[in-house]
């Protein structure tokens, strides 16, 4: 795809997104300290979803686009050293549909990813580890897997 | 003449009333078809096919791909782009297509992404539609859709199928481009939409995946060559020979190896290639720094040594200790009277004994190495000799010897057998290496096999190469020519029963040695002649035989009342369960 559209296709879901969005979400572009908007990188909140041990937290991640989007999908980051099995110690999300060699495709949209990931949270996928730390506790040590996420939980309260 | 086709008669009874087998059937086919070449004899065995296989170009595989997705166009009355989806999904196997689909048509459309109707109807949609990839509204007709009537733009379709192409062969199962729906996308809509060069590389991964994912096909590994080899499941043989001249083995796609089987030959193509072999001489020939442990070699001056920064330890390189504890009182330089106090004690013993066994197992390794590459080397020079005689000399000495090129062969036939004779030579080396030692009997039949084959090819190929010249260098027709003729044809056909017969026999792990009451024939008067003779083995193999072992996955030579080998921990495989060379 032309390297042209991904910022016109960012700008788009921009606007879709202040139209109508899930309720606890944030997802807005990088203001520099100028005040200029960076389209290709974007900050974004995903609560924990209600009924689970993630409930409470409001989970900060950050989404790197490339000239290639959407023909490439964007790298998604939690902060480092972030608790879950399918989290990489950089913090940096494995999820089927952000691979740009299986599950991507180019009509994904941002909302779509952060529901994704949202869904992840509680359903993690044991086929696919990506950290030590969570993927031992949480096939081995259940309980323990579950003190660990509602405690995470509670280190990122909601921002207000 | 006469006294060739005699040879091969006497050749061929005994070789039927032998070994009954395949190669033996085959060999006769060749005579006869050679004899009776123009008589309309219907015998059973012409309609034996001579070849397990057969050689594709790419027109042919153009071709037989057309005709598979006809066939299933056909049959399950569907248009032809879905019909190549279909095949591609079931890896070009028309009888899988065929039992999937008529087990069950609406999974196997659903797995597939065959939609039957569109899942969007386009009569609903407004005249201009919102793009799902770059989000702007474009009227209808500028949108394109698969079969599912998802509409994306021209330009984002353009863009989602050459991301894929240029990702590699994954594009040949493209699907639209709306998450969670699977409708594929077929090679029309890549015509329609992709530019030149992504049509064609497009066109091109479904050429290949036509011989890659099919099970019976396979590329032929030679490196430049284009065709594939459409091979018979089931048959005795492996070898395959490619138009290109190459000959391969169907099975790993190593080069022809026979009479050593594959898993033989990728423990020797490994061993060449490993690092085990440096490790042993590293063994052998160092010592490790007794402070920092790093190996080192002392190829001159005295036992003072000094090991390089960062470590810079001084060390006495005879008994290892610190240099500081040494000096005149030690011995000085060049002696060590702790050494000889501590060697005599025995302390050194066993070190001392793991070197001379690593050396013993390198030395071992490159004697077998050695004459296998020799013959590799030697095999294309044959080759190369062979071009030149074919596009060179047999003109010329057609032109001398007033004799038509066509009476010529026996002498391509000559280079041919000493081609193939290289090979197999080759790889008994390899045979030979793994050979168990404790198999004394079997060895010392093997190795007077070998060395059989090997003067009888030198014979062969002295003849073919030395001989020859004479009537290269001649200037005029030459009365000796037809005694030569007869000369050369002889040695190639006797040559060719020999390592025919080596080959069956080394394919059969040499049963003979075991059975003597039912020794073959060609063999009998030999293997009782290498009985009396002894003593005529390889040098370098008999003085590992009744003490030590030599490890079969790393090589190592061990001691005999050791179990395990004590380089890599493998357990010692017992002699019954070694002679397993034939798959």
């Amino acid at each position: 795809m032309s390297g042209g559209i991904a910022r016109g296709r960012l700008a788009e879901e921009r606007k879709a997104w202040r139209k109508n969005h899930p309720h606890g979400f944030v997802a807005k572009p990088e203001t520099a300290t100028d005040g200029s908007i960076n389209l290709m990188a974007w900050h974004c909140t995903i609560p924990g979803k209600q009924g689970t041990d993630w409930e409470g937290g409001f989970f900060p991640i950050t989404l790197h686009f490339s000239e290639d989007y959407p023909s490439k999908p964007p790298k998604c980051k939690f902060p480092q050293g972030f608790f879950h099995p399918n989290v990489y110690p950089s913090g940096t999300v494995c999820l089927s549909i952000l691979n740009e060699d299986s599950g991507w495709r180019p009509a994904i949209t941002v909302k779509q990813i952060l529901i994704g990931i949202q869904d992840l949270l509680d359903q993690p996928n044991p086929a696919d580890p990506a950290q030590t730390d969570g993927y031992h506790l949480f096939i081995q040590e259940p309980a323990e897997y579950k003190r660990r996420v509602r405690q995470q939980a509670k280190q990122y309260p909601p921002l207000v | 003449m006469e006294s060739e086709d005699d040879m091969h008669d006497a050749n061929d009874v005994e070789s039927l009333d032998d070994f009954y087998s395949g190669d033996a059937a085959a060999s006769d086919d060749d005579e006869r078809d050679f004899d009776f070449a123009k008589s309309d004899d219907s015998d059973d065995e012409t309609f034996h096919p001579q070849r397990n296989y057969t050689i594709l170009s790419e027109d042919d595989i153009r071709q037989l791909q057309e005709e598979d997705i006809t066939k299933i166009s056909t049959v399950l009355s569907i248009p032809r782009i879905q019909a190549s989806i279909l095949l591609r999904h079931y890896n070009w196997s028309v009888s899988k297509v065929h039992d999937a689909w008529f087990a069950d048509e609406e999974s196997v459309r659903k797995a597939v992404g065959l939609l039957e109707k569109p899942v969007v109807d386009p009569k609903l949609n407004a005249v201009e539609v919102t793009c799902g990839i770059c989000f702007e509204t474009y009227p209808r007709y500028r949108m394109g859709a698969a079969s599912c009537g998802h509409p994306f733009c021209c330009s984002c379709w353009t863009g989602y199928i050459s991301t894929s192409i240029n990702d590699g062969p994954g594009c040949l199962m493209l699907r639209c481009p709306k998450p969670s729906c699977g409708a594929a996308v077929g090679q029309d809509m890549i015509n329609t939409l992709a530019s030149d060069e992504d049509k064609q590389k497009y066109s091109r991964y479904l050429l290949r995946s036509y011989i890659e994912d099919n099970k019976k096909t396979k590329w032929c590994p030679a490196p430049g060559c284009e065709y594939a080899v459409d091979f018979v499941m089931g048959s005795a043989s492996f070898d395959v020979c490619c138009n290109c001249s190459y000959n391969f083995c169907w099975n790993c796609t190593e080069e022809a190896h026979r009479p050593v089987d594959c898993s033989t030959v990728a423990m020797w193509i490994l061993k060449n290639s490993a690092e085990s072999e440096n490790m042993n001489w590293i063994l052998a020939n160092s010592k490790p720094c007794p402070k920092c442990k790093r190996p080192i070699e002392k190829n001159q001056g005295c036992m003072h040594i000094t090991c390089t920064p960062p470590c810079k330890f001084e060390f006495c390189w005879l008994c290892l200790g610190a240099w500081s504890d040494h000096g005149e009182r030690t011995g000085g330089f060049y002696a060590c009277n702790r050494y000889e106090t501590a060697k005599q004690e025995g302390a050194y013993d066993e070190a001392e004994r793991r070197r001379e066994m690593a050396k013993n197992s390198l030395e071992r390794y490159t004697h077998y190495y050695e004459r296998w590459a020799t013959n590799q080397s030697s095999r294309q020079k044959a080759l190369s000799d062979l071009q030149k005689m074919q596009t060179e000399h047999l003109e010329k000495l057609s032109n001398m010897q007033s004799t038509p090129e066509s009476q010529l062969k026996f002498i391509t036939d000559a280079w041919l057998q000493i081609v193939e004779c290289r090979r197999v030579l080759k790889w008994t080396y390899a045979y030979g290496y793994y050979l168990p030692e404790i198999e004394h009997a079997k060895r010392q039949f093997f190795e007077y096999l070998q060395g059989e084959a090997e003067s009888g090819l030198e014979r062969l190929h002295q003849c073919a190469e030395k001989e020859l010249q004479v009537f290269l260098d001649a200037v005029g027709p030459s009365k000796d020519f037809n005694e030569f003729r007869t000369k050369l044809a002889g040695l190639t056909s006797v040559t060719r029963n020999y390592f025919e017969n080596l080959v069956r026999a080394l394919e059969n792990g040499l049963s003979d040695v075991d059975t003597h009451g039912t020794c073959s024939r060609t063999h009998s008067s030999k293997s009782s002649g290498s009985k009396s003779k002894g003593g005529r083995g390889k040098g370098a193999t008999s003085r590992y035989e009744s003490t030590q072992w030599s490890c079969r996955h790393c090589t190592f030579v061990n001691v005999r009342p050791n179990t395990e080998c004590e380089v890599c921990r493998q357990r010692r495989q017992n002699a019954s369960a070694t002679i397993t060379f034939r798959l």
